[in-house]
């Protein structure tokens, strides 16, 4: 039952549709590229085109609405229907979607977006600049309660040049912005919908279109002929839902399922000694010991040190996760990835903490601790591996282990000393920092921490362009939020794909994204 | 409740007159001496877990020994987490004990007062506790456990507190039938001749005589009640973790059963065992207490 | 106001105070658990919205209001035939009902199907061998029913057909009786066996019991004094008068049903009503639990008036009172 739930996926992005040959260049600047749209190459060896590939889902999507879907299941599905301006490739590069282009002017305040030409909704008509326009505004209108509005933040006006050119307007200059707008919650829609249409019949134009959904069923799709890129290697789409993870792989080990994401390392390892294919994909997920350093003694930066020094990050990801997952700094994507050693105290030194702290000059520190239970697979055991540890540096963890509702209400709040938590990464670190370590973050109160050098280090990464520079920019924010101890980053687990006989073409990602799917043939 | 329930009637009934001694009853046949063997054995692997003196620290994890069959340092092998299974599930066994007997003893002492004072001083008492009960009838045992479970912070007493408010009405129910026809009886009528108090009436010589089957529903509610909290961590809505709890047990076991069957059999033979002794028990009992049922 | 007094009129009038109470109830308790169906959907991401966007959620979803405005708001639709709308599903509850019962009763009457039929022999078997090894192991096996829990029999199940037989029809999509009923049968019959096998324990014991207090009686003594074979004995005089007591106690049942099939749904992935009802707390959709809790207890309550009008017609004791 135990619904293992990846929170915040919102703004997590999408794979780039990897297969054949994308041109890519990072758009962020110049001159554009051309997506192919070459009509698709001959598939992985033996894929049947005409079959139904069958996905196997714990739960029902909880929503149809792409501008609101957080739930990864739910996510998962809506990706094999729509499209954003841009998406990711498969070594998580912003690279052309529905935008065929865009160029931002020298003063960065203004970008100029080219559509791609050609492009249908699933209902047949024509994608131009109305309906980008009109998804951009929907989406910044609070009325939507869009949950990725924030990241249009710094747009101030979305202008129609000519039915095939979109101008942004910037409040100022925003390197992520490219980045930011490859998520499925920035998805376009046709002008036309309105709230009760797109919740009920979704319309866009991906490699697959909407054709029924029986509610804690499944969802059907099919291919969609009139794709803009490579077309869809499977007929049909069926995902099932399967309450129970073990039951999955059950269906997955008889052919039923034909493949199927894991999140529990526990069921995964299980599956492949039963001699299931599991392919496992390091994720941009990371497992993390929130400090909020606004209450009781962590206000004290020695004793937040006392608590990085007296965790051996490792232990907890052997203990709790099997090891299954590697030891993380804070930033988990692949081009700004942290140095994990880069902090006070590399590994456990249980001397040091004691030492920090003395120099705080509190004794018997109690740290109340909120723990999800059910929301994924290995909260319980990280919160306990760490309470153990750090006892022995007269550190005592209280923990309240409580139900997701009840979790959620508390971490919103930010109604907590330390929260053991598993937040969603991005590819960039913008995306996934600013929100929480700006004074001005909207989640900055969960957050607990902020100082005007990150203030001005953010800004100073949003400001430029250059990758080179940039990655100079989040190096020293690491630094800060590792030396102060503002955090307790532990580590990056997998994803898990399980996949039948016959499958092939899928190429897992680690943002968990299922776009790949339109690459996937069964036998 | 997770096991289906022999619903007493809310009518007058005659109860018997409970014989001296009864508990020497439930030595009489070799099922009731089983049942009260096996539970003495249960109850003393409790205790051992209350005091601290399992094998193993029920909570330790030791990732050096996971999945090891049962042997002779572990008696039951060892988890996912290299947690001693036995350790364990005696943890789990005391757990599951104490949460039903507060429950059934929460339950019983709600429901038995509702039911004589209903039963006895009938008229307005008896009109709202035999509405709340109804209400209480009317929802499914297991909905209504786990919908009050997630209302509460999460503790053995939440939940044991849950499972209460489900049985309730079953001990009221026990109680109020029994009642109607004894307040009627020469005893009771010739006490309230004497002067005394409605309330020492009720208390003293009503409250005795339905003694005999309070203790029946008690042995059997105690059954249901382990069943339950069982239910409820499966769900994961019962006793929150790390503490151990049967259901949860063999809810995580459901992922290691195919490579290690001894993770979900040896939490499953002991809620078995204490189960089926707890029924047994009841069984014995409801013999000697309640002649009724006799021919059985 | 003399027809109140009857107990016909009686039985309805509390009937529907009980469920006026339900509704009460399971709409405090459901506002009482923690959390929204904002949080619910969103998780920690609630945590960006802005106070607008929260404003909009909350109108939307029509939480906004004070809660007797709510509850009023929903007891009005109710009456009118409005269950609700699931903005999850999409869907009026009404059609989920409509979707979710008929799985949740045909896997009941299948499970009392199977009770009965392994029950009520058993029963005989124990009743005619009494105190013999007959009757032990009858009670054995009643034992042993009455003690398994359904989720680790489930469980057990489960497992074991889809690694040892690879036998797993429950992970193909849920196939309806009209749209393929062999599939469906396959479909049931793991979790219609794990439920009959726990209420077949009580029915082995009803018949033993039953079968054991007419056996007893004169007229049976009189008909084996006449000679009528002992088959003919079984089924025409025992069994049948049997029936009624073996018949109120499967009605007693139906509860227990509805609400062990929660578990048994779960871990089989039958999209019936208990799991219907569980994913509506989990995903706190007030209008789906509140309506679906409403229904059941409707059903219910019908049942237990009509199991206890029998009851009542056939247990002179009971009547006396």
């Amino acid at each position: 039952m135990s619904q293992i739930r990846m929170r915040a996926l919102a703004g997590v992005v999408g794979l780039g549709l990897a297969l054949s040959a994308c041109a890519t260049t990072t758009g962020t600047g110049s001159a554009g590229s051309t997506g192919s749209s070459a009509p698709g190459t001959a598939g992985p060896a033996g894929a049947n085109p005409n079959a139904t590939l069958v996905v196997g889902i714990t739960t029902d999507p909880n929503s149809l609405n792409p501008w609101k879907a957080t739930q990864f299941q739910a996510v998962n599905v809506l990706e094999t229907m729509y499209n954003s301006l841009t998406q990711f490739d498969k070594d998580l590069k912003v690279v052309p979607s529905l935008a065929e282009s865009w160029t931002t002017a020298a003063d960065g305040k203004t970008v100029t977006v080219k559509l791609r030409q050609g492009v249908t909704f699933a209902d047949g008509s024509a994608l131009d600049a109305a309906d980008v326009k009109f998804s951009l505004d929907k989406i910044k209108d609070p009325a939507t309660a869009a949950v990725a509005a924030a990241s249009l933040a710094s747009v101030t006006t979305v202008t129609v040049k000519d039915p095939a050119t979109v101008e942004l307007t910037l409040s100022g200059p925003d390197a992520a912005l490219a980045s930011n707008l490859a998520s499925l919650n920035l998805s376009i829609l046709p002008s036309e919908a309105t709230d009760a249409t797109y919740a009920t019949a979704p319309n866009g134009t991906g490699p697959f279109q909407f054709v029924s959904r029986v509610p804690n069923q499944s969802v059907s799709v099919k291919r969609n002929d009139a794709y803009w890129g490579d077309k869809a290697k499977a007929a049909k789409l069926e995902f099932r839902v399967i309450p129970e993870e073990s039951a999955i792989v059950s269906a997955v080990q008889s052919g039923n399922v034909h493949i199927a994401s894991l999140k529990d390392p526990l069921v995964a390892k299980t599956a492949s000694a039963s001699n299931v294919t599991i392919v496992k994909t390091p994720q941009l997920n990371y497992h993390v010991l929130q400090l909020n350093a606004t209450k009781g003694a962590l206000t004290d930066v020695n004793v937040r040190l006392a608590i990085q020094c007296g965790i051996d990050r490792k232990q907890v990801l052997d203990t709790a996760a099997l090891g299954e997952g590697e030891v993380t700094g804070p930033n988990t994507s692949p081009a700004y990835k942290s140095d994990p050693n880069a902090r006070p105290c590399p590994t456990r030194d249980v001397a040091k903490a004691k030492d920090y702290l003395a120099k705080s000059g509190k004794t018997n520190v109690v740290v109340k601790t909120i723990v999800s239970q059910g929301e994924y697979a290995t909260s319980v055991n990280e919160a306990q591996n760490v309470q153990a540890q750090l006892k022995d540096v007269g550190i005592s963890l209280e923990l309240e282990v409580m139900e997701s509702g009840a979790y959620v209400k508390k971490w919103v709040a930010a109604d907590f000393e330390a929260a053991i938590a598993l937040n969603g990464g991005r590819p960039d670190p913008d995306g996934a920092y600013s929100r929480y370590f700006i004074s001005t973050g909207n989640l900055n109160k969960v957050a607990g921490y902020s100082s005007p050098a990150l203030d001005q280090l953010f800004a100073q990464g949003k400001a430029t362009t250059d990758y080179t520079a940039r990655k100079e920019i989040y190096k020293k924010v690491d630094a800060e939020l590792e030396n102060k101890a503002v955090w307790v980053w532990l580590f990056t687990g997998y994803g898990y794909t399980a996949t039948a006989k016959g499958v092939s073409g899928f190429e897992p990602n680690p943002t968990g994204s299922f776009r790949s799917l339109a690459a996937t043939g069964v036998s | 409740m997770s096991q289906p329930l022999d619903l007493p009637s809310a009518e007058a009934s005659e109860p018997p007159l409970p014989p001296r001694r009864w508990w020497r009853g439930l030595l009489r046949t070799p099922s009731g001496i089983a049942g009260a063997v096996v539970m003495v054995v249960l109850l003393a692997l409790s205790v051992t877990s209350w005091l601290g003196l399992t094998p193993y620290d029920p909570v330790a994890q030791n990732a050096a020994i996971r999945l090891q069959a049962p042997s002779g340092t572990h008696l039951f092998g060892t988890d996912l987490f290299g947690r001693d299974i036995f350790s364990r599930s005696v943890a789990g066994l005391a757990n599951s004990v104490r949460v039903a007997v507060l429950a059934v003893a929460a339950a019983a002492f709600v429901g038995v007062l509702a039911g004589l004072l209903g039963g006895y001083f009938r008229g307005v008492t008896d009109a709202v506790s035999g509405g709340i009960a109804n209400i209480l009838f009317a929802f499914p045992p297991l909905l209504l456990a786990l919908t009050l479970a997630s209302v509460l912070q999460r503790t053995w007493v939440t939940v044991a507190l849950a499972i209460a408010v489900v049985y309730v009405p079953i001990f009221y129910r026990v109680t109020r039938g029994p009642v109607l026809s004894l307040r009627e009886r020469e005893f009771v009528k010739a006490a309230v001749s004497t002067g005394q108090r409605p309330i020492e009436t009720a208390l003293r010589h009503v409250l005795p005589n339905v003694s005999g089957l309070v203790v029946v529903q008690i042995a059997l509610s105690l059954s249901w009640a382990v069943l339950t909290e069982a239910a409820l961590s499966f769900l994961g809505l019962g006793t929150p973790p790390p503490a151990p709890s049967l259901g949860s047990m063999i809810f995580e076991a459901k992922n290691t059963a195919v490579l290690a069957p001894w993770t979900l059999y040896a939490p499953g033979v002991v809620v078995v065992l204490l189960v089926a002794a707890l029924n047994l028990v009841g069984d014995a009992l409801r013999d000697v207490l309640d002649p009724r049922e006799e021919g059985r | 106001m003399r027809f109140l007094q009857h107990p016909g009129v009686a039985r309805l009038v509390t009937s529907l105070a009980t469920l006026a109470g339900v509704a009460v109830l399971v709409f405090v308790m459901l506002r009482a658990i923690p959390g929204d169906q904002i949080t619910a959907n969103l998780g920690t991401e609630a945590a960006a919205l802005t106070p607008e966007q929260l404003a909009a959620l909350e109108a939307y979803y029509g939480i906004d209001q004070p809660l007797v405005v709510q509850f009023f708001t929903w007891l009005g639709q109710v009456f009118q035939g409005n269950l609700g709308f699931s903005s999850r599903a999409q869907l009026p509850v009404w059609d989920l009902i409509a979707m979710t019962a008929p799985v949740t009763l045909e896997l009941a009457l299948l499970s009392i199907v199977i009770a009965l039929a392994v029950g009520v022999p058993i029963g005989m078997l124990a009743a005619s061998g009494r105190d013999k090894a007959r009757d032990l192991v009858g009670q054995a096996i009643a034992l042993v029913g009455l003690s398994i829990p359904a989720f680790l029999l489930a469980t057990v199940l489960l497992t074991s057909s889809s690694t040892a037989w690879q036998f797993n029809p429950n992970g193909l999509g849920y196939a309806a009786p009209w749209v393929d009923l062999g599939l469906n049968l396959q479909q049931m019959l793991m979790p219609a066996l794990t439920l009959g096998l726990g209420i077949a324990a009580p029915i082995i014991r009803t018949t033993r019991t039953a079968v054991l207090d007419i056996r007893g009686l004169d007229f049976i003594r009189t008909a084996k004094a006449k000679g009528v074979g002992p088959q003919l004995l079984q089924r025409r005089h025992i069994l049948r008068n049997a029936l009624v007591p073996i018949v109120t106690m499967t009605g007693l049942q139906f509860g227990y049903l509805l609400g062990g099939a929660v578990v048994v749904e779960q871990v089989f992935s039958l999209p019936g009503i208990g799991r219907q009802v569980l994913i509506g707390i989990q995903q706190k959709e007030y209008a789906v639990v509140q309506s679906t809790v409403l229904i059941i207890a409707v059903a219910f309550v019908l049942v237990n008036l009509v199991t206890d009008a029998v009851y009542r017609l056939v247990d002179p004791r009971v009547r006396a009172a």
